[in-house]
């Protein structure tokens, strides 16, 4: 990255930013030098303040409208006049979403209404009486929810004490979450039954009060069938409206959108200048490789009136600049690994490669079964396919893709096919080891691993440090060695090494262990033995692993046991299927959090700010990111 | 009590002690986990790395309790 300064005639310092943002490579910031002017807050407040104010109208309309999948028609240059334009017919088109959605709205309000009413009509089925009823006489449509004729009996009871013969009570079957039922008496009784009701715990339903066309109860289904059918087909009649609004209007909103914070980032990018009563200044970031281009570019437009300087490294520090991850195609999916984690500062090392050898590597070892790893692989195929370029569903399946391909290399370096099937079915046999059966060796494979990447953590923080804080390389270096030595001894002690090899490297760790504390201070033997349990650690990949096989075979066991062989074997997939999420779901998790924790610790750098270069709003994205700066 | 006995025990306790523990931990963390989320859903890595802190106690169990199992003829 290179600090860069560019200096030009004040009345031009517009005319600069337009450039500046058409090369889209410059991050600015504002300029050090404090002898400088800088532009005032209050430059171009009031075109702000009306771009804003049209930004808020056109997003309200582009709420209120359904605008999906369009391509948005982005204007070359939005005029005060456009703006006004544009504005106005915003707010109509506002209003008139808002008015049609409210008339939806009541429409579905009121056919939903219906159905409630249906239902209870159908619910209360032959209790309906023909006609209404006689003057005088009230009906209570009620639902007995307790159900069974119990509950029955003793409402008639209740109902005999209180009123005598007084009453008609009409019981239907039984349908769903109870029995309807219809009491007819004297409207002078209502308010005994009303008691009764209440003491029972009975629920009393509205019925509508007015029928359509003065029907009888009974007769007003098929009226009211058809009013909700109008009512559906009129909602469906304004969303269409709705819609066709949307198409009409939503490119040119989306477009004119996207054009308001292209002008907005103009102008927050005109305020990072500082002035002279002659001239401008302008500073900012711009990547190494992008520089020539940048300065032929405005030598192009300005000649010899704008200038274009290099700042010298010296004169600025590391931390102040941008960071821009920059890897080969083949790690830059995993780059999504380390950009969960805040961004390493700068010129500290970016951790991308190693995570893209180890993460796919850790889940394969941990999963390793062939079929598991074709299936995952089918799965990132399909998300690779359905993903746009450079989104982060891309890099998720092509991070996916690298650990379904490790997953069936272990796979056949176990031996496994849907667990033992693959040797059951075809005689499919491990490579190296069995892993059900080889605990230790897996469990050592395993510690292997984490001291091996452990030990290269501890390098890559020597190697990062060793220009400004040389006393923390050799610390680091030191960790290193006593991991080694620490390793060198255990191997030795159970014979895996030569015998010989105990005495020299405990020896040597006595000698390095005095060295670490003048070192790194009187804290570092608990830092010591915290990396130790950092190695261990790494046992997870075959706990996990362990517990991945098992419950593969478990699965396979179940063919034989449970009733027929096409039961056993759909109920051992259902268990596959449940092993296979938890397989890929268990390694992510741990795989990360081995990276996270055990292996960024020893050299990771973070506070990096994001490079974010001024450049044209374009897209979606594109304003997302600069509504973030 | 034969020593299969005393081994099988041993080795359940190795890893089941340390299992109780990592799931109090886990409690613990993943109610504050949600709870935080629910306010800041850019934390969701570091959350993610809290909720699986504590199973290297297990992690370190099973280790034990496999050693107890096959130093003691167990396996």
């Amino acid at each position: 990255m290179s600090r860069v300064r560019i200096l030009g005639p004040r009345h031009r310092l517009s005319e600069m930013v337009g450039v500046l943002q058409d090369a889209g490579t410059v991050h600015l910031t504002r300029p050090s030098a404090e002898a400088l002017h800088p532009v005032p807050e209050s430059l171009h407040r009031d075109e702000e303040s009306r771009l804003r104010e049209a930004l808020e109208n056109v997003e309200a309309t582009l709420e209120a409208l359904p605008v999906q999948d369009v391509q948005p028609e982005i204007p070359d240059a939005i005029s005060a006049e456009d703006l006004r334009r544009w504005e106005q017919l915003a707010e109509r088109l506002r209003r008139r979403a808002e008015d049609l959605t409210g008339r939806a709205r009541e429409l579905e309000r009121r056919a939903v209404d219906l159905d409630r009413f249906l239902d209870l009509f159908r619910r209360f089925g032959d209790l309906l009486p023909e006609e209404p009823g006689n003057d005088g006489v009230r009906s209570w449509f009620l639902v007995l929810r307790t159900g069974g004729s119990d509950s029955t009996d003793r409402l008639r009871g209740a109902l005999e004490e209180k009123l005598g013969e007084g009453f008609e009570l009409t019981v239907g079957e039984e349908r769903g979450e109870g029995r309807a039922a219809v009491l007819r008496a004297s409207g002078e009784a209502a308010r005994g039954i009303d008691d009764v009701l209440s003491g029972a715990g009975v629920e009393e339903v509205g019925l509508p009060t007015r029928l359509p066309g003065g029907a009888s109860l009974a007769g007003a289904t098929d009226a009211m069938r058809e009013r909700r059918s109008e009512l559906r087909d009129k909602v469906q009649r304004l969303e269409r409206e709705r819609q066709g609004l949307a198409a009409e209007h939503g490119p040119g909103l989306l477009g004119v959108r996207l054009a308001i914070r292209d002008r907005l980032a103009r102008i927050e990018a005109l305020r990072t200048a500082a002035r002279t009563d002659r001239a401008f200044v302008l500073e900012g970031w711009v990547p190494e490789e992008e520089l020539d281009g940048l300065r032929q570019r405005i030598e192009n437009d300005f000649g010899d009136a704008a200038a274009l300087e290099k700042i010298a490294t010296e004169k600025w520090r590391g931390e102040q600049a941008p960071v821009a991850l920059s890897n080969p195609r083949i790690f830059r999916p995993f780059e999504a690994v380390t950009r969960m984690l805040p961004l390493p500062t700068y010129g500290s090392i970016d951790p991308t490669p190693y995570v893209a050898v180890f993460f796919p590597m850790f889940f394969g070892i941990i999963l390793g079964d062939v079929a598991y790893g074709l299936t995952l692989g089918a799965l990132a195929a399909w998300l690779h396919h359905r993903s746009d370029a450079d989104s982060i569903l891309r890099s998720v399946s092509e991070v996916a893709g690298a650990c379904a391909a490790f997953t069936v290399v272990f796979g056949f370096v176990y031996g496994e096919f849907l667990g033992d099937l693959g040797h059951r079915v075809f005689g499919l046999e491990p490579l190296i080891f069995d892993r059900e059966d080889a605990l230790i060796p897996f469990l050592g494979l395993a510690v292997a691993l984490g001291v091996v990447h452990v030990l290269i953590g501890f390098i890559l923080g020597a190697v990062s440090s060793v220009r400004d804080e040389p006393r923390e390389a050799v610390g680091r270096g030191l960790y290193a060695l006593m991991v080694v030595l620490v390793a060198v001894a255990l191997l030795a002690a159970v014979r895996i090494l030569p015998g010989a090899f105990f005495t020299p490297a405990v020896v040597a760790l006595l000698v390095a262990f005095p060295v670490l504390i003048i070192v790194e201070g009187v804290l570092a033997p608990v830092e010591l033995i915290s990396t130790l349990g950092n190695v261990l650690s790494y046992a997870r990949i075959m706990a996990l692993g362990t517990a991945s096989v098992v419950m593969a075979v478990v699965a396979n066991e179940l063919v034989g046991t449970v009733g027929s062989a096409l039961v056993g074997a759909l109920f051992g997939l259902l268990f596959h299927l449940v092993n296979f999420a938890l397989g890929v779901f268990g390694p992510t998790i741990h795989g990360l959090r081995l990276h996270y924790v055990e292996f960024f610790d020893k050299f990771y750098s973070p506070g990096g700010e994001q490079y974010r270069p001024f450049r044209h709003v374009r897209s979606e994205d594109r304003a997302a990111a600069s509504l973030d700066t | 009590m034969n020593d299969v006995f005393w081994l099988t025990l041993s080795a359940a306790l190795a890893v089941g002690i340390p299992a109780l523990a990592t799931a109090w931990a886990q409690s613990k963390i993943g109610s504050s986990v949600a709870a935080t989320l629910a306010e800041k859903p850019e934390l969701s890595t570091t959350a993610i790395l809290m909720i699986a802190i504590p199973e290297t106690m297990v992690v370190l169990g099973f280790v034990v309790a496999l050693v107890i199992m096959l130093q003691g003829g167990g396996g």
